[in-house]
């Protein structure tokens, strides 16, 4: 049997609660109080603790977690300030914490009090017959409760007992971490990564172009205060998903703005994006470091570690600049001068395409992309350059976000099951693109960069050579995969499925004949 | 999921201490644990405070298994259940013997629980009936208290020859030395003796200890309130040699 999970929208009431216990068995509670803590709520940016129903709590030098789906309440012991799982000693609280996310900062919500309950409900021969772990917390005046009642096998008599009792008190069974922040007014980031997009399929396109293109401004910039204060890497991250949407809206919805708009804007977001890419590229290597660690021979680890070290260094630098540079009021003019331009969509030029359905816009432009990924894959063979896999990179990347970008406007589940399809191959793509950047890279560190590293050249140069070649090696792995997973991708199936929802049926025939 | 009975021929032994704390040391290794109370005395289900259900005293539930999970209580300790003694046990080997496979019916029940518990541990009746021979069939190993003294060391090598005549698995055996007072030159002779004939005997031994005595005023396994005792620490290794040898 589960745990009996509540919420309880009042102080706990231990002389009601006992009120409320039937006389028969004759029971007795006992309770212990632990001492009123002042404690901090913790959480993602994101909001991934409240999402998967669970609370953090910092309590001087421990953790304290309680989760509303399970009843489950934990503690640990950690450092006072972390920002990281992977920052704290091992634990229950850490495994859970691990498993929630390991790339997001957890930073204070808010200033809590609170105390800790634990009764146990005993019979006539002083037995346990249910538990109880009661959580109050408190907030500028009020107080709310999270708690489980526990089920002891064979005794679900009291058990049965005990939840009547709370929900007498008022105790609302799996109530969620959403209620206890509105009762205690704790303000909440709501912020989703993947905004959620409204589109009208009948609406002409300039229209879901907008649409499109403001809510993902507002994510990138729901993202600049992170950066500026450097929370965690994921900041920086969404932030240029964001502008990048922008920028395939963009580039991909060819003809819903004038061409000089186009190319201006286009402009515009590229010098914006381009500021950071350093610093990305920087964290990307960072976050990586054990798998590149795992990649090369012991002996070339000494030459590793300085390369990191010169690398950790370097991003401080550019993260200094960064956000320098999202402070600046010149920054902010032209952030503030292209949301309002969207915003208010009155000054742009519109194209010769503007006007086209959305859905009849989205249709024709899938069907063009697919139909190019499909002979530039189907051209593709063992001797093929480099260079057509790119383009079958460029080409995939683009077809998704495609389908992205519209799928408001079809069903949920096949569109699902589409890019599903194309996971696979975007993975490896994705892969065989990043192996190749990462070697330009470490070339380029090779043949720009030695000077910063006086006296230990030549252990560097030995580790930066050992991780080019596996990187190389790697890199060729993911190059053999591609037509294996072209083959996954262009099944019946998913030519059925985009057939159905995209009128795609004319480009199967033509690279069918492609083929023949 | 393991099965392991402890079992003596001889009364008075400690052999529902030793059930008791050994359940209580499975447990607190993190092992599901469930202890059998098969003892119709019952003095398991006393030392945790369980009281057998009433409406189970009248029902033969070996025969029905959702009667026998029915009957199955929470202790006040984490990991560790107890199937409280029940009446109808002292017509169990009536019940037994008027089924056909009647020595592998405790099995089958038994079975019943695998996904519930890592360690099942029988407290049986100090007699050898129909049964205990469930249990010889039944259980992976069968701890033996033995009091190093003439009298107890006999019981144990009729247990043991009974083994033999009925070609049970003899090294399902585990003896070990209960209730040891080491200023007693008897003991001190017997378990030398005895070691050198038998090398399936426990190294670990639980000496004679009021602490343990006291277990029938506190109700509750000795660690729990004497924890620095001597005697209550000797269950938790005895524990480990027992775990070593079923492979958990």
């Amino acid at each position: 049997m589960d745990p009996f999970t509540y919420f309880l929208p009042a102080a706990f009431n231990q002389k009601k609660l006992l009120k409320n216990i039937p006389s028969e068995p004759q029971y007795g509670l006992s309770l212990e109080k632990t001492e009123v803590w002042q404690g901090i709520l913790l959480d993602t940016f994101d909001e991934k603790m409240l999402g998967s129903n669970n609370m953090l709590f910092q309590v001087g030098e421990r953790l304290l977690c309680f989760d509303l789906q399970s009843g489950q309440l934990i503690e640990q012991a950690s450092p006072e300030t972390w920002s990281f799982s992977f920052d704290l000693p091992d634990g229950p609280v850490t495994s859970i914490l691990k498993g929630i996310s390991s790339l997001r900062a957890f930073l204070p919500v808010a200033k809590v009090e609170l105390y800790l309950q634990h009764g146990t409900l005993l019979d006539d021969e002083r037995k346990t017959r249910a538990r109880l772990h009661h959580l109050t917390i408190s907030r500028g005046g009020k107080t709310v409760g999270v708690g489980s009642a526990q089920y002891l096998r064979g005794y679900d008599q009291a058990h049965a007992d005990l939840c009547q009792s709370l929900e007498k008190l008022g105790a609302v069974s799996r109530g969620d971490v959403g209620q206890v922040y509105e009762f205690l007014k704790i303000k909440r980031e709501k912020y989703i990564s993947k905004p959620v997009v409204r589109l009208n399929p009948d609406a002409p396109v300039k229209e879901s172009a907008q649409t499109i293109i403001n809510a993902f401004l507002k994510i990138a910039r729901r993202n600049e205060k992170g950066i500026i204060a450097d929370y965690d890497t994921e900041f920086l991250h969404d932030y240029r998903v964001g502008l990048r949407k922008v920028r395939s809206v963009l580039s991909l919805f060819k003809g819903v703005y004038s061409p000089e708009d186009t190319d201006r804007l286009k402009q515009d977001f590229a010098s914006l994006m381009q500021k950071t890419n350093s610093l990305r590229d920087l964290d990307v290597y960072l976050l990586n470091k054990k798998q590149y660690f795992e990649l090369v021979p012991e002996d070339t680890h000494e030459g590793l570690e300085i390369l990191f070290h010169y690398f950790a260094g370097e991003r401080r630098k550019e993260q200094k600049l960064v956000s320098q540079i999202i402070k600046n009021k010149t920054y902010l003019k032209e952030i503030d001068r292209l949301q309002k331009l969207f915003a208010e969509g009155a000054a742009l030029i519109a194209g010769p395409k503007a006007e086209e359905k959305s859905i009849a816009f989205a249709c024709r432009l899938v069907h063009k992309r697919y139909g190019k990924v499909c002979s530039i894959a189907r051209g593709i063979d063992e001797k093929t350059e480099d260079e057509a896999i790119h383009q079958l990179r460029i080409n995939c990347k683009k077809l998704r976000y495609l389908i992205e970008f519209f799928a408001p406007i079809f069903p949920e589940n096949e569109i699902k099951t589409l890019i599903k399809s194309l996971k696979a191959l975007q993975d490896n793509l994705g892969n065989f693109n990043d192996y190749s950047v990462q070697q330009t890279f470490l070339r380029q560190v090779l043949s720009e960069k030695m000077g910063g590293f006086g006296g230990t050249e030549l252990k560097v140069a030995e580790s930066v050579g050992a991780l080019t070649a596996m990187l190389n090696r790697l890199q060729q792995k993911e190059r053999r995969q591609v037509m294996k997973n072209f083959a996954l991708f262009d099944n019946s199936e998913t030519r059925a499925t985009l057939a159905k929802l995209f009128n795609t049926k004319e480009s199967v025939h033509e690279n069918n004949r492609l083929l023949q | 999921m393991k099965i392991i009975a402890c079992y003596s021929n001889k009364g008075g032994v400690g052999k529902t201490a030793t059930s008791v704390n050994l359940a209580y040391a499975s447990a607190m290794k993190g092992r599901s644990t469930l202890l059998c109370d098969l003892d119709p005395q019952g003095a398991s289900g006393f030392y945790f405070r369980v009281k057998p259900s009433k409406k189970l005293q009248n029902k033969a539930f070996f025969k029905d298994v959702k009667g026998f999970l029915d009957a199955i209580r929470a202790s006040d300790y984490d990991n560790l259940d107890l199937l409280p003694a029940n009446l109808t046990y002292r017509d169990f080997d009536i019940f037994l013997s008027r089924m056909k496979n009647s020595r592998s019916r405790l099995k089958k029940t038994l079975k019943e629980l695998n996904s519930d518990y890592d360690v099942v541990i029988l407290d049986c009746p100090p007699n050898i009936s129909l049964l205990s021979e469930n249990v010889f069939k039944t259980a992976d190993k069968i701890v033996v208290p033995v009091i190093p003294t003439t009298l107890s060391v006999r019981t144990f090598e009729q247990l043991n020859d009974f083994f033999k005549e009925n070609e049970y698995q003899r090294k399902k055996l585990m003896p070990f030395f209960s209730m040891v007072q080491q200023s007693k030159k008897l003991h001190k002779e017997t378990m030398i003796t005895l070691r050198k004939n038998y090398k399936s005997l426990l190294k670990n031994y639980i000496p004679f200890s009021s602490e343990i005595e006291k277990m029938g005023v506190h109700r509750a396994p000795v660690v729990t309130f004497a924890g620095k005792d001597f005697a209550a620490n000797a269950y938790s290794k005895i524990w480990k040699e027992i775990e070593a040898a079923v492979k958990i």
